[in-house]
């Protein structure tokens, strides 16, 4: 069991990522369409609609690729939480206002049939991602990572919380 | 006890002395060590953050550039007071005013024609309203040319050479015409025909076509109305007030209302 447990934040880092980045480069050919999937939430004002509209994909496919390299994890994970937590609340308010619009998570955006919105399984992804950051935030260190790795198998002590990722050869042989 | 051990094992006390000095520099090395890890981290997060933050700026600029269309021209024909977004049918001083706003991809908006095209047409004529035609393009990504786009720009180039009349006609065309959304749209060349039996014909009108000469038109009546409001098709609006399900039933009950 043990021997898995660096594996379960890769898997995270793996979702997680492949999310993040998907929804990132999917947002980057329309901007026009990103702005109207915006502007569709009826939450921000019109100045800010461009910025966040074209700046927030740029946002995801960053943080999906610290996580996807395996590189300030913790960090990572604490962006891509916040980003989900705000994703939540505009979802919920979206239903909570009655509008009937697509979230634009992955492109697209705007309105839909009043039969067609999806906003249950919206608040559920979000969740369920919300929950992969939170296992990243407690346990950043994993396997495949660049430099938040995981202590190999062969060590078995249980310094698991800093200094894992020495690099070879180190300082004490050199310095004396 | 302890003195009585270090007595008997003078020497060995002392090794245990150099042990422990030597156990401390070791710690104090690790920690040094450990304090330069964090700086280097420190200063590589730091880096990592700017990149990013420099990442998102320039996409703001680079998107904003690439949706800005200060520089679109507008189509003649278009209706007065409407930002160059329309193309008007019935007298500017009816009664009531009616806004439609269409995407030619839309089915919904097809229906909405077949239900009510007869009627618009009709209050147009008797003078009781006047029926802004507003097209717009936010399909695009259910066809695999851009089709939303193409025939909204087709539309105003026929408005644009052949007047509104020409305009009405052909959009009747574009409904009946209509591709399914999710596969290819209808090609220039079809579009160019349509425009002719519209009544848009010649060598201009054909490369304002191909070239997409009013595209960028097509996004600013798109983005304008979609701060105006606009978050799907079709959106009929009766003296600013949007009816909830487009049909010639609430059409004409809300025209009642509004010419009271």
């Amino acid at each position: 069991m043990t021997m898995l447990v660096p594996w379960v934040g890769t898997g995270c880092r793996a979702v997680l990522s492949a999310v993040l980045l998907i929804a990132g480069v999917l947002k980057l050919p329309d901007p026009a369409a990103a702005g109207r999937a915006v502007r569709a939430y009826q939450l921000l004002p019109e100045p800010l609609v461009a910025p966040i509209a074209f700046g927030l994909p740029v946002l995801e496919i960053a943080l999906g690729l610290l996580l996807l390299l395996g590189v300030f994890v913790r960090a990572a994970a604490v962006g891509a939480a916040v980003l989900m937590v705000v994703f939540l609340a505009a979802v919920v308010s979206a239903w909570a206002r009655g509008l009937t619009i697509d979230c634009g998570c992955f492109g697209s955006g705007g309105q839909v049939d009043p039969d067609d919105t999806a906003y249950l399984s919206e608040i559920v992804r979000d969740l369920g991602l919300l929950a992969l950051a939170a296992v990243l935030v407690r346990r950043p260190r994993s396997r495949l990572a660049l430099t938040d790795r995981a202590a190999p198998p062969s060590d078995t002590d249980t310094d698991t919380d800093t200094d894992t990722d020495t690099v070879p050869g180190d300082t004490d042989a050199v310095r004396n | 006890m302890p003195s009585g051990t270090d007595r008997s094992t003078g020497h060995s006390s002392r090794q245990t002395a150099r042990e422990r000095i030597a156990a401390k520099r070791a710690a104090e090395r690790a920690a040094a060590e450990r304090a330069r890890r964090r700086r280097n981290r420190l200063a590589t997060g730091l880096v990592v953050t700017a990149l990013v933050v420099a990442a998102v700026v320039v996409a703001v600029v680079v998107q904003s550039a690439r949706t800005d269309t200060s520089g679109a021209v507008t189509p003649a024909n278009t209706a007065a007071g409407t930002g160059g977004a329309a193309f008007v049918a019935g007298p500017a001083d009816a009664p009531v005013t009616i806004d439609v706003y269409e995407d030619y991809l839309c089915p919904a908006c097809r229906r909405f024609e077949a239900d009510a095209g007869d009627e618009l047409a009709r209050l147009a004529a008797e003078g009781t309203a006047r029926v802004r035609y507003r097209p717009v393009a936010i399909l695009d990504r259910l066809s695999d040319d851009d089709y939303s786009t193409r025939a909204a720009n087709a539309a105003a180039v026929v408005a644009d050479a052949a007047g509104v009349e020409a305009f009405l006609e052909f959009a009747d065309l574009l409904f009946a015409n209509q591709p399914p959304e999710g596969g290819p749209g209808l090609s220039d060349e079809q579009l160019i025909t349509l425009a002719a039996q519209a009544g848009a014909t010649g060598a201009d009108v054909e490369a304002a076509i191909r070239e997409l000469r009013f595209g960028d038109w097509v996004e600013r009546v798109t983005d304008q109305a979609s701060q105006e409001g606009l978050t799907g098709t079709p959106t009929v609006l009766v003296d600013s007030d949007p009816l909830t399900t487009p049909t010639a039933e609430a059409l004409l009950a809300a025209v009642d209302a509004a010419s009271g």
